[in-house]
């Protein structure tokens, strides 16, 4: 389970943020007091950092820099100021990420975890769904004659369904993964896709391994 | 000035003159004076006259051609006291001295206007990130309550949506220093804008269809992102209930521009409307039939493509279609 420390001074949006991070399996260290924040992050031994730019006492862009000459622990940077400058500073400060407010939790969930995916371990572009080969950057599943091809958007959708496999992954979730990789695709339609990715799963023998859960999402087993 | 006029101006000092000269004949007829003296006296006497006013002619002229030469090379105006040579006359003096202290009062004004309004826009800009921390907050509850969260997000989003009217008109009518142009692919921030409106799209079932997104572009990624979000929600607004909901956006690129055309299949602006879109709370026809209008959005996209140094034109086929075009000019020096 991944930590996330969460520098954050409004009250209301720390403890909402963290419930969010808890609901979605994340561990959450969020410190009410801003004395010391760089020490506090690498004595909580956080794999991500949310921290905000503007923290009484001190300023979110001293911090990473601070942070940056101890550390190469992941920061996503948070602001409600929208202005060019402030990313282009933390970024060359060494921030992974940046985000402002308000922001779409569903998105600020795919930044944590593109973030935590692209520094734990590098890209991993092969796995592996009940001892077949998936290959996501050719876009199949098995190998040899017992190959299924997916097209890009059923491997979104699969690649999302795998990453949280035995959870439900809600619609909700999966047409934001899917516009967040640009391909605008509509309710109809996701639904052709859901049921060509299973159709496809059959092929490999894997008949029950996609399901439906009314109201709720899909579920890969 | 022209000779004719200078010498209506000094009708009164002509008409002096020349009273002074019949009281001279007067005097020569008096006195039995040669008719050759009377004219002889004469004519230096009106040569003088003349002279002394040509004098006087040349002397203003000179000075007032001067002032206007300077006023039309001036690209702004009020500076014209600045720019004026010492005149060598006392009227001369006088209206120099007058314009100066004109025109130092009226800068003392408008830089009283200009701080009132610099401060006021600083307000504004940081009301705005104030109150997007309740809005962050909020949002984030919505979601956290699942399900019965899902409606209150929608509000918010709408209400996120008008503060950023707010802070990007504000920016348009005075932006200097808040933008930062980078190079970035159109999709990028067609990305930004679809996702924040997806709900509303998804909703209304629109078919997003999207072509050469992929090409790049020099400008400001925030700004053209909100620009996105402008058209799709005007888009939103005035969709055909006769068909199925389309929007295409598609980017072509020459040697001299790319061009972005963002296309829906609405109910079109009438001709009689298209010319006047971009004008700041222009609603039109649409506007009274249809959804809330408030005519303020385009007419910040337009402010904001002018500021990024971009066009945009609207064209629409009434019924039909509506399409707005923004071009991209390439300049090769803003890429270093």
């Amino acid at each position: 389970m991944s930590k996330i420390f969460v520098a954050e001074d409004d009250v209301s949006i720390r403890s909402e943020l963290a419930e969010l991070l808890k609901n979605s399996g994340y561990e959450v260290d969020a410190p009410a007091e801003f004395d010391n924040v760089p020490g506090k992050i690498l004595t909580s031994g956080a794999d991500l950092v949310l921290l905000d730019i503007n923290l009484p006492g001190a300023n979110g862009q001293m911090i990473l820099s601070e942070l940056r000459k101890k550390t190469d622990t992941p920061v996503i940077m948070v602001t409600s100021r929208s202005g060019e400058t402030d990313e282009m500073l933390s970024m060359t400060m060494g921030a992974d990420d940046f985000i402002t407010k308000p922001y779409n939790p569903m998105i600020l969930l795919l930044r944590i975890q593109a973030v935590l995916k692209r520094t734990q371990g590098g890209r991993n572009e092969t796995g592996s769904y009940r001892g077949l080969p998936v290959n996501t950057a050719k876009g199949s599943i098995g190998e040899g004659e017992n190959e299924q091809i997916l097209t890009k958007n059923e491997m979104i959708i699969f690649s999302r369904l795998l990453a949280n496999k035995g959870n439900i992954v809600t619609r909700d979730e999966l047409m934001t993964v899917l516009w967040d990789n640009e391909e605008y695709i509509n309710d109809n339609a996701l639904t052709v896709n859901i049921s060509r990715l299973r159709s496809k799963l059959a092929a490999l023998g894997l008949e029950d391994a996609l399901e439906t859960r009314k109201k709720q999402g899909y579920i890969l087993l | 000035m022209s000779l004719l006029r200078f010498f209506r101006d000094k009708l009164p000092l002509i008409l002096v003159f020349f009273i002074g000269w019949v009281v001279m004949l007067c005097f020569f007829a008096g006195f039995h004076d040669s008719l050759e003296q009377a004219v002889i006296i004469s004519v230096l006497y009106f040569a003088s006259v003349i002279c002394a006013l040509l004098l006087e002619y040349f002397l203003k002229a000179g000075f007032y051609k001067n002032a206007r030469a300077s006023l039309e090379r001036l690209d702004k105006k009020y500076l014209l006291p600045e720019m004026l040579d010492t005149p060598s006359f006392a009227e001369g003096e006088i209206c120099r001295e007058l314009l100066c202290e004109a025109g130092k009062s009226m800068t003392e004004q408008v830089s009283d206007y200009k701080r009132q309004s610099d401060d006021f826009r600083e307000f504004i800009e940081l009301w705005v990130h104030e109150v997007k921390l309740p809005v962050a907050s909020l949002s984030l509850m919505s979601h956290n309550d699942g399900e019965a969260g899902a409606k209150y997000s929608a509000q918010l989003k709408r209400l996120d949506g008008l503060i950023e009217n707010v802070l990007y008109y504000s920016r348009s009518e005075n932006a200097q220093k808040d933008y930062l142009i980078t190079e970035i692919p159109l999709g990028a921030a067609f990305k930004g804008a679809a996702l924040s409106a997806r709900e509303s799209l998804l909703e209304k079932n629109v078919t997003l269809k999207t072509q050469g997104l992929d090409i790049k572009v020099t400008t400001d990624a925030k700004w053209l992102e909100y620009i996105f979000t402008q058209l799709i929600t005007n888009s939103l607004k005035y969709f055909s209930p006769e068909r199925e909901p389309v929007i295409e956006v598609s980017a072509y690129e020459d040697d001299r521009a790319v061009r972005l055309s963002f296309k829906d299949n609405g109910i079109g602006i009438p001709d009689t409307d298209l010319p006047y879109v971009f004008e700041k709370t222009f609603t039109g026809e649409n506007g009274r039939i249809g959804a809330k209008s408030t005519g303020m959005g385009l007419y910040i996209v337009k402010s904001l493509c002018k500021k990024l140094g971009t066009d945009i034109t609207a064209r629409s086929f009434p019924g039909e279609w509506t399409e707005f075009v923004i071009t991209f000019g390439k300049n090769d020096l803003f890429r270093l």
